[in-house]
């Protein structure tokens, strides 16, 4: 019985490949495209515009206090009304990324906020420019308390990703839906599923650690 | 100078600039005036400073000492009144203030030297990237500097690895790499331990006689009476009173600058 599943698991191989591929896919695209527009956002957010940091504070907070379910399904089924017609792929990148973007948005900001107001005195005085004030002072600083967080929201976005299976696209969640309508062994499956997200993230977590060592080794903290 | 409350349109005559001389001073306040809130900051400061003169502002906790040298670069703005540095109007939208901040030398109490790079990164970072120099050039410049705070062997140190005094000299060498026209320093030594501010002030006295502008917010009344031309004393906001150090600190005009002076030269 067991070892049946087992053979019928090893045969649905290729379809599962296939979901971890989506799943890696999807979560590569959106996390790359929301950590530059997260970047830019969280500048944005702590610049001297008030009405744009405003505009950019209310919208984050819109979506970081919504379900992102509900956020994937207004873009997929809701727009179309709209005449905005979006194939399931694109809509799960604009969501995910759109969701990305908000929360490095504010932990850039927090990052950029952290960084004491000297040091911002210290770079107008010599008379750097806004984005060589932010390039070569503010945001190297504001990396070491933006990195690990950061890293840990990718792990988040990339199992968020799981979500994209409501609008039918084939990612590794999805082919666990799939698979288990032929081997009826959800522990087993769904098991496997989390292997798979794990698989992904691990490496990341372990990213994040070697990231963290590096930047306190850069900052000429003295080792204790 | 200030001590007679002129207005800031008769400033012409207020005999600040040589007679017959149009030349306005290399930093030139004409009446200004700062509030923060309610609190009126900054008082109708007239004062002017010439090219290569030294001088020393000093005054009690929140006098606005620091605020005054703050609005030279546009650190702090002003309410009214007119500030002209090296010529430009600062606050005038004309003003290119980036431009005009590389002429202009900042030093903090606090040193504020970016604790990522290295103290030879912090003198030669804005040399590279604002005055464009190639950074070979820029970085022999910067060991130059170094070496003349007496850091040469402390090119490659971070922040973190260097004492106050040692964070400070930097700081000077950061702010000479851009050859600036004018050094402001806002309470070089405060935040110092005592053995540590003979090293900031002798570097200090070096770049006086090399005959920098220089505005020294600062109660060192030892630096004060070596190289200043002009002490300023002020309080509530406003220059009550100045002069050469001598006259200063061994004749003080009014009963504030006596209550002051015997308050920081009791010890």
């Amino acid at each position: 019985m067991i070892w049946q599943q087992f053979l019928s698991l090893a045969g649905s191989y290729p379809l599962a490949l296939r979901g971890l591929g989506m799943t890696i896919v999807l979560s590569l695209i959106s996390l790359a495209l929301g950590t530059l527009l997260g970047f830019g956002l969280g500048i944005l957010r702590t610049g001297g515009n008030r009405l744009l940091s405003g505009v950019i504070g209310a919208w984050v907070d819109l979506i970081r206090g919504t379900p992102f379910l509900v956020q994937i399904f207004l873009i997929f089924f809701i727009l179309p009304e709209f005449g905005i017609e979006l194939d399931a792929f694109t809509a799960g990148i604009i969501a995910l990324t759109n969701l990305a973007a908000c929360f490095i948005c504010e932990i850039v900001a927090a990052g950029i906020r952290s960084v004491p107001i000297g040091q911002v005195e210290a770079a107008l005085a010599s008379g750097l420019s806004r984005w060589q004030r932010m390039h070569q002072v503010v945001l190297p600083q504001a990396m070491r308390i933006v990195l690990p967080p950061l890293v840990g929201q990718y792990v988040l976005l990339i199992k968020d990703s799981s979500v994209v299976s409501a609008i039918g696209l084939t990612d590794l969640t999805r082919v666990g839906w799939l698979v288990v309508q032929r081997v009826p062994n959800g522990l087993l499956v769904f098991f496997l599923v989390g292997v798979g997200y794990f698989i992904v993230c691990y490496p990341l977590i372990m990213l994040a650690r070697r990231l963290e060592r590096r930047m306190g080794a850069a900052h000429g903290e003295v080792q204790l | 100078m200030t001590s007679n409350p002129k207005g800031p349109n008769d400033y012409d005559q207020s005999g600040m600039t040589q007679p017959g001389l149009t030349k306005t001073g290399m930093i030139d306040f004409r009446g200004v005036n700062k509030w923060f809130g309610a609190l009126n900051v900054l008082r109708d400061i007239t004062l002017s400073v010439e090219p290569r003169e030294v001088v020393v502002v000093c005054g009690p906790s929140g006098s606005g000492k620091s605020t005054l040298i703050r609005c030279i670069n546009g650190l702090e703005t002003i309410k009214d009144g007119h500030l002209i540095v090296d010529g430009q109007r600062v606050g005038d939208p004309a003003t290119n203030m980036t431009q005009l901040r590389t002429e202009i030398g900042f030093v903090f109490q606090s040193f504020n030297l970016y604790p990522h790079k290295t103290a030879l990164e912090n003198v030669t970072l804005a040399p590279i990237h604002v005055r464009k120099i190639p950074r070979a050039e820029a970085e022999q410049a910067g060991r130059v500097l170094l070496a003349k705070v007496g850091l040469a062997d402390k090119v490659n140190a971070y922040p973190a690895q260097l004492s106050g005094g040692q964070q400070q000299r930097v700081a000077i060498a950061r702010c000479l790499g851009m050859r600036p026209k004018i050094m402001l320093f806002d309470e070089p030594t405060s935040a110092l331990d005592p053995e540590m501010i003979s090293e900031v002030l002798d570097v200090m006295v070096a770049v006086a006689e090399e005959g920098m502008t220089m505005m020294v917010v600062t109660h060192e009344m030892g630096f004060a009476r070596k190289v200043a031309q002009r002490v300023v004393f002020m309080d509530a906001g406003a220059i009550v009173e100045s002069g050469t150090p001598d006259e200063f600190f061994s004749h003080p005009k009014t009963d504030r600058s006596r209550a002051f002076l015997s308050k920081i030269l009791r010890h």
